[in-house]
């Protein structure tokens, strides 16, 4: 079976079984190329579910949404350290979620109505072709880990500070403050975001650059040692903008200084949400 | 027989308009086309289907100051904002010239908005008829075509070296000399087949499905970020604030969009469209049957933006069969 029949065979067993309410997966999308989320409630629409390699999305922001219910979801393995960041953090209960890992050798670079075969930027260094969490594992890992993870960030650090001010103050003058980069982060779920938030008002409403490079700053800060690499967020904004030198910036530093890395490990203590006593308070070791 | 300009002579006059306005055209941005002020005529692009940005935020930027209130001598005075310099924008397509007339409707109609009816009188559309469909496009099932001229002042359509030219209003003749002008008999190129959507009677089955079921299962997808809204040529919705300086404070709009949650939000906490599916269904509402009602044309212009942005797949296309189906199952 390939793994699209798996994932079929599995969520229609759940569905009949009322092991799960709802599975969450993926089914073609309106151009007939790419694939968009699909919420399976009944074992009669399985027969839609689908993943090849356009099956880009990050899914487990949906469960947020479904704490009471028990889902099925399908998760790449990036994708799945972000059920062990949310189990981490407590916004999520294992018992009620049931996991179909897919191993992954990568998603391609999809757009509207465009197929590729070539690999998303993130895929060609990624670390992690098997889930690192799963009730039911589909298809088998084949791909070896790429030699360097950073390769992007490291080229980014060795500009120079006016160099690297003048590539992002571009970069967030196209901003439009839609927030698509936040509502699709399994790692954004504060009940008010800062930016909403009007009493005190940490940042006001203009869509211009200083709120813009005030927005995109503050959201990486929040998710350093949270971030679960997904590149979710550079994935669905609407003007390019390349998040994840940001976002992996912090996840580099943070594995620098505190050999964390966000959902690898669901019982491991996050860094900003755990202090030991020696721990040293100053960065440099 | 038909007008004509060269392509030579069009940029020379791109050129010079810009001398004394603000001229605005397509370029590339990364590997995005935006509408951005020219400073090279050699950045404006011509190969392109339609820009990734529409042309709203030339007239309804997504954010501006619409007064201030200054301290002067001990008085306090409210000082209203002004449109300082005329904008030309060049390379609109028809979708988004019909686009700007329907985002007129609210703040034109009475009382009327001061700034955005100035931002209007300052611009001047400069547009190209399409000659190729975008597969996203449904124009013509909203009441435009890809060779409709409606709310341009000077519509080109592009022909060998140059374009077929027509003015069509007192600003773009006082814009477009005719000695600038040829007469060719080279015919108009016919105008391409767009894709359609069975958009007839849609206003009247959206009434009918007001409470159905299928709002709140679309939501489930949805993740209320804002790219619809904002990528939208009509959609526009604003939220208002006050930057409180030492001897001036200036009101600011900002976009806003129904899809945010807390949208609705009022005093108290109370959230009267708090679930997804109302705030789905508010969106699809307001373009096909709200605005409709009021105005008597769609909310939307088929440009098709929000199907290429929306990145979970929320299809406006599809969402209009699926209702047209939904009212026959009712029956």
């Amino acid at each position: 079976m390939n793994p699209s029949e798996q994932i079929r065979a599995k969520a229609k067993e759940l569905l009949d079984n009322k092991t799960v309410d709802c599975v969450i997966g993926y089914e073609r999308s309106t151009d007939g190329k790419n694939s968009r989320p699909l919420f399976v409630y009944s074992s009669k629409d399985a027969d839609r579910l689908i993943f090849d390699q356009t099956c880009a999305q990050n899914l487990v922001r949906y469960l947020l949404n479904r704490k009471d219910k028990v889902t099925g979801i399908v998760v790449k393995p990036c994708d799945s350290r972000a059920i062990n960041l949310l189990l981490n953090e407590h916004q999520i209960q294992r018992d009620k979620v049931y996991v179909i890992g897919v191993a992954c050798s990568g998603v391609a670079k999809t757009d509207w109505n465009k197929t590729s075969d070539k690999l998303r930027d993130a895929c060609q260094i990624c670390q992690q072709h098997k889930p690192v969490v799963y009730d039911f594992l589909v298809g088998e890992a084949k791909a070896e880990p790429a030699a360097e993870a950073y390769p992007d960030i490291k080229s980014m650090e060795g500009k120079s500070p006016g160099e690297r001010r003048a590539f992002w103050e571009e970069q967030f003058s196209r901003c439009i403050r839609c927030y698509a980069c936040r509502q699709v982060c399994p790692g954004c779920y504060c009940g008010e975001c800062f930016v909403e938030c009007l009493d005190p008002l940490w940042v006001g409403i203009r869509i211009a650059p200083g709120e813009n490079e005030m927005w995109n700053t503050m959201r990486a800060f929040h998710l350093a040692g949270r971030c679960i690499g997904c590149n979710a967020c550079e994935l669905v904004c609407p003007v390019n903008i390349p998040l994840s030198l940001l976002n992996r910036k912090l996840e580099k530093d943070v594995q620098t200084l505190f050999k964390f890395q966000s959902g690898i490990d669901a019982d491991a203590p996050p860094p900003f949400a755990a202090f030991q006593k020696d721990e040293k308070l100053g960065v440099a070791e | 027989m038909n007008k004509f300009i060269s392509k030579k002579d069009l940029l020379s006059w791109l050129g010079k308009l810009r001398e004394t306005r603000r001229l605005v055209a397509p370029t590339r941005v990364d590997d995005l086309t935006l509408l951005t002020e020219v400073s090279r005529l050699e950045d404006i692009v011509f190969d392109y289907q339609n820009t990734d940005l529409p042309p709203k935020q030339f007239l309804f930027p997504a954010t501006e100051t619409i007064f201030s209130i200054e301290k002067k001598d001990g008085r306090v005075e409210l000082v209203p904002a002004k449109v300082e310099k005329e904008t030309v924008i060049f390379g609109v397509r028809p979708c988004d010239a019909k686009g700007i007339l329907t985002l007129g409707m609210p703040f034109l109609e009475e009382p009327g908005d001061p700034l955005y009816r100035e931002h209007c009188e300052k611009t001047i559309l400069v547009g190209i008829s399409c000659l190729t469909a975008c597969p996203e496009c449904f124009c013509t099932s909203m009441g435009s075509a890809p060779d409709d001229p409606s709310g341009m002042d000077i519509m080109l359509t592009g022909v060998k070296d140059g374009y077929l030219v027509q003015v069509l209003t007192d600003k773009g003749k006082a814009l477009m000399p005719d000695s600038l002008l040829s007469s060719v008999d080279t015919p108009k190129p016919p105008a391409p087949q767009v894709s359609t959507v069975p958009s007839k009677g849609i206003t009247e089955k959206m009434r009918q499905a007001f409470d159905d079921p299928y709002w709140g299962r679309l939501a489930d997808r949805c993740l209320h970020c804002n790219v619809c809204s904002y990528v939208c040529p009509t959609c526009y919705c604003f939220d208002v604030r006050d930057y409180g300086g030492k001897n001036k404070t200036e009101r600011v709009r900002s976009w806003e969009s129904c899809q945010s949650p807390g949208f609705s939000k009022i005093a108290g906490g109370y959230d009267p469209r708090a679930n997804k599916g109302t705030r789905m269904r508010q969106r699809f509402a307001h373009k096909l049957l709200y605005f409709p009602e009021h105005f008597g044309t769609m909310h939307c212009i088929g440009c098709g933006r929000c199907v290429r942005a929306c990145p979970v797949n929320i299809d406006i296309r599809e969402i209009i069969q699926d209702v047209q189906k939904l009212g026959v199952k009712e029956k």
